[in-house]
């Protein structure tokens, strides 16, 4: 319990939201531990978790050059590894559509919290003022995330 | 302060990283990524800091493995 207080405290998504706000997401989400080469969320299924990386490093990828004549699974091509305190799944949470992305799990053991999207809904609407932190940090992840995909574009890499 | 670090790597096949640290890179610092290691060369802020977080981007480049001569 200790140790997923301290991870969404240094986790951007629910900073400035005091202990037992914290302790209240908490209590209704869970633990969930995958090997490298896991898959997690595959790009296209329903969402209704969203996770934060715990412990261990996970990859974003996705799919690339899918065309719907040539048979057989699309090539996947990783786009961001998300290490301890990043949030993922997060789109679902907020548009309820599909999943954008696949991501795969990348070093053995690697620890996630998971926090289902219907509970998660009941508790922003319970508490307006979780909902409006979170929501303010999931747009501010959001456009971090934007940025970090711009700048190898811009640096030619 | 949490650095939430932006690492985008140069010269290499490694998506590049997102990543919570405790602690800033510096320049020339060894950084491992899923496994593979590469040097920081450059750190600069992405956005400016807010609250606890400060927003750091890091180029980073592959380290080469050294090859051992057969004698």
């Amino acid at each position: 319990m200790k140790e997923v207080i301290e991870l969404l405290k240094q986790s951007e998504l629910f900073a400035s939201l005091p202990v037992e706000k914290i302790e209240q997401i908490i209590s209704i989400g869970r633990v969930k531990t995958f090997d490298a080469g896991e898959t997690i969320i595959a790009e296209g299924e329903p969402s209704d978790e969203m996770y934060v990386v715990q412990e261990g490093m996970v990859e974003v990828l996705v799919a690339s050059g899918a065309l719907h004549d040539i048979p057989g699974p699309p090539e996947l091509t990783p786009v961001v590894q998300l290490g301890r305190g990043q949030v993922f799944g997060e789109m679902a949470l907020v548009d309820r559509g599909a999943r954008s992305a696949t991501v795969r799990c990348v070093e053995d053991g690697t620890t996630l919290f998971v926090i289902p999207r219907q509970a998660f809904w009941e508790l922003c609407d319970a508490d307006h003022h979780i909902g409006y932190i979170v929501m303010r940090n999931i747009a501010r992840d959001l456009s971090f995330k934007l940025r970090h995909r711009n700048l190898p574009r811009a640096l030619g890499a | 302060m949490i650095y939430k670090v932006s690492y985008v790597v140069v010269g290499g096949r490694h998506p590049g990283a997102i990543v919570n640290q405790e602690n800033p890179p510096r320049l020339g610092e060894m950084v491992k990524l899923g496994g593979e290691l590469f040097e920081v060369v450059e750190v600069a802020d992405l956005i400016p800091p807010q609250g606890e977080f400060a927003y750091l981007h890091v180029t980073l480049r592959p380290v080469k493995k050294k090859r051992h001569k057969r004698r």
